[in-house]
């Protein structure tokens, strides 16, 4: 188990910089999510720590040891693929030895060690078999137990789930999250799913075009986006976001968004002036209907407009415009039935609000 | 129900054709072949409107075995297994090592690919003449040497007389057991270390008590001839390997090269990841995931090696007792002796041989299919 450090890490291919100096610190311990779009650098980042993918500038350590030059096999890093990678020509045992056996341990520290790893992950009655002979999620399985079997520093995943279907995903990824728990390995996870990075992650790295754009606990990136991306990229359905321009009168601050006005709690664009453009973000599960519209203040409240509506189990999805102009979508409790073209009453959580310089997109303070 | 048997008998007719002429010209002439090789056709008279053929059983097979005068015939069938398992040793050896090189993207990776792979299409015939004026006694290879100033070399690449591995031909059957003993524990070592007892009991056992046998009771085993016959490996075939390596490497390396190239990125990340050398990765992961083009190659190169003709006519000529060939022989014991009956026999012969290499693989093929 080992700390890793990312200082000013650059990759250029050729002339082309994909990766601009990039600045982390995972703790001991931590599980980390390296989290965006695709092509944003992420598994170029995940493969630098593993060292399959040289560095052009800056530096790695792993624990208190800068691995620059070292190679991937004397990283002590264990990874576990996308498409499992697991050797087809190998039983689930050989496959789980590999690693061991590369390293000349004893075939008894090998067998112990296997089969203490298929003990865990409930692969015992396949060891015999070959990973053809597996299903996705047996074979995933296996991909994680290569990774145990090494007793690794550091764990590294990239989009270990994506190639199972969403039902295997859901239960792969408590049980990746139990694995974490008990080993406490530090681990640094790629994926382009929000939801794996909401809930596995310890602190969330938001990566876009090579760029950092936020680190932070999950909750921390949901309720304090630093940028209208971060905002719209975590969570799903994704951040409101309305144009609208601030003022002051009689010392109240609040905001203009179409004909309505809004008021602004404290604490929030304590730098603005009188007719400051703005963007004004709200999380779908910050508006409310129904009686939930009772415990907001009145001046919280106003009249939307039902485009439509999407019942989906214990909460709904609905498309509301308001003043004929903004699309908000709102994510309501309960199954609420409303008719499009409908004209319901919706309150918001606006100390949950968050605002954005509409230029740099940036979050306002 | 009715449009599926429909179908069947669309087809059947359409297979029908293809059907009957590989049924008679493939089929109907090597059973014709097998009957001429168990009747007394040749001699004078052989070329005669209505030649006589008696039938005489095996006579000629046992005659090609141990017969006093087809000593020239059993020497070209070791020089077959000779060359066999040199062509197969060299070009799938060769092949592979250059393939591994190429594999790991060294610049003007795609002209050197090129380059290894074309004397495949060169005939045996250009390459034998070629290969005839680099390997003369006093000019091509030979002469190399001098050129840093050392003394030319002298050895007769394709018309030395010396042999080497020499054995009685008297002693065959206990030969073949030492083979078969050889073999055995060969394989029983190689099982033995995933699981000793049945290496031990199905393998082992059996190879020792084999061994043994020949060793101590060669003695009793009958003998094949009547007087001594030695036969081994001539060193005059060793041009004609070397040639025949030179232009099949080029082929298995086109083979293992692009099974390398299909080996995914991730895999060989892993490996690395997993602690493996470069060499450890072909070893323990590249290698042994190219078996089926191992395989491939392997019954390829055989074949080949068993229908071997052209190559040696160019290098050393038809006549050279030293670097015969069954292949030759057949055509020169049919066309220039008229012995059609010993020619067939020697067909027939090959075509065993042949066959003791494609029928394993064409069963477990099959056996694969009906499993996947």
């Amino acid at each position: 188990m080992a700390n890793v450090d990312l200082k000013g890490v650059v990759k250029r291919y050729g002339n082309v910089e994909v990766i601009h100096g990039i600045d982390l610190s995972v703790r001991e311990n931590e599980f980390i999510v390296l989290v965006g779009p695709s092509g944003c650098g992420k598994s170029t980042v995940l493969r630098m720590v593993a060292g399959l993918e040289a560095i052009s500038g800056g530096e790695i350590s792993i624990g208190d040891r800068v691995v620059n030059q070292v190679s991937p096999k004397d990283r002590n890093v264990a990874m576990v693929f996308q498409n499992y990678a697991l050797y087809p020509h190998m039983t689930v045992r050989e496959n789980m030895g590999f690693s061991l056996k590369m390293r000349r341990k004893s075939r008894e520290e090998m067998d112990s060690r296997v089969q203490e790893a298929a003990r865990v992950l409930e692969l015992e009655p396949y060891l015999e078999r070959k990973p053809s002979e597996l299903s996705g999620g047996q074979r995933q399985r296996v991909a994680m137990g290569r990774a145990m079997v090494r007793k690794p520093d550091v764990f590294l995943f990239d989009e270990p789930l994506s190639n199972l279907d969403a039902q295997l995903r859901t239960q792969m990824r408590m049980e990746l999250r139990k694995m974490h728990m008990r080993l406490k390995t530090t681990t640094i996870y790629v994926t382009h799913d929000q939801i794996e990075a909401m809930t596995l992650a310890d602190r969330i790295v938001i990566l876009k075009d090579g760029h950092i754009q936020q680190v932070g606990s999950p909750i921390e990136v949901f309720e304090k986006p630093n940028n209208v991306f971060v905002a719209r990229f975590i969570g799903n359905p994704p951040m409101n976001i309305l144009e609208g321009v601030f003022g002051v009168e009689d010392g109240k601050r609040f905001v203009t968004v179409g004909p309505s006005r809004f008021p602004v709690p404290d604490g929030k664009g304590d730098s603005l002036v009188d007719g400051a453009p703005m963007l004004v973000g709200l999380r779908p599960d910050a508006i409310k209907m129904g009686e939930n519209i009772e415990r907001l203040p009145k001046d919280w409240w106003c009249k939307g407009e039902v485009v439509v509506s999407e019942i989906l189990g214990g909460h709904s999805l609905l498309e509301i415009v308001v003043d004929g102009q903004n699309e908000l979508i709102a994510e309501v409790e309960g199954r609420v039935v409303a008719h499009p073209g409908e004209i319901v009453p919706i309150g918001f959580e606006f100390d949950r609000m968050v605002l954005f310089d509409p230029e740099t997109t940036n979050a306002l303070s | 129900m009715r449009e599926a048997s429909l179908d069947r008998l669309k087809a059947f007719l359409t297979l029908l054709p293809s059907i009957v002429l590989v049924g008679v010209f493939v089929y109907g002439f090597i059973g014709n072949t097998v009957w001429i090789s168990l009747t007394d056709w040749g001699g004078s008279g052989s070329l005669a409107v209505d030649p006589q053929k008696n039938y005489v059983g095996l006579a000629n097979y046992a005659e090609l075995f141990t017969g006093f005068l087809a000593g020239g015939f059993r020497q070209d069938l070791v020089n077959a297994v000779f060359y066999s398992v040199m062509l197969l040793a060299g070009a799938i050896g060769l092949g592979m090592f250059i393939a591994i090189l190429l594999d790991r993207k060294p610049k003007g990776e795609d002209v050197l690919r090129t380059i290894f792979l074309y004397p495949m299409s060169l005939s045996f015939i250009v390459s034998g003449t070629i290969w005839r004026w680099l390997l003369a006694p006093q000019g091509g290879v030979n002469i190399l040497p001098t050129y840093v100033g050392l003394d030319p070399l002298t050895f007769e690449w394709t018309s030395s007389t010396k042999a080497v591995l020499e054995f009685n031909w008297q002693n065959l059957f206990q030969i073949m057991l030492y083979v078969a003993a050889f073999i055995l524990i060969l394989v029983g070592l190689w099982a033995f270390r995933n699981d000793p007892r049945k290496a031990l009991k199905r393998w082992l056992g059996p190879g020792i008590v084999i061994g043994a046998f020949a060793w101590l009771g060669g003695s009793i085993l009958p003998q094949a001839l009547f007087m001594e016959e030695t036969h081994g490996f001539n060193l005059a075939t060793l041009g004609i390997i070397m040639a025949t390596v030179w232009q099949y490497a080029g082929y298995t390396m086109a083979l293992y090269l692009a099974g390398f190239n299909g080996i995914s990125q991730d895999l060989r990340d892993a490996a690395m990841l997993d602690g493996a050398s470069e060499v450890a990765y072909y070893r323990h992961v590249a290698i042994p995931m190219l078996k089926p083009i191992t395989i491939s190659a392997v019954i390829i190169l055989s074949h080949i090696s068993l229908k071997m003709f052209d190559i040696i006519f160019a290098m050393t000529g038809p006549d050279n007792a030293q670097t015969g060939h069954p292949a030759l022989n057949m055509y020169l014991t049919t066309f220039r002796a008229n012995d059609f009956a010993r020619g067939a026999a020697i067909a027939i012969v090959l075509f065993l041989v042949a066959a003791m290499f494609i029928v394993p693989y064409l069963v477990s093929q099959y056996r694969q299919r009906k499993r996947g």
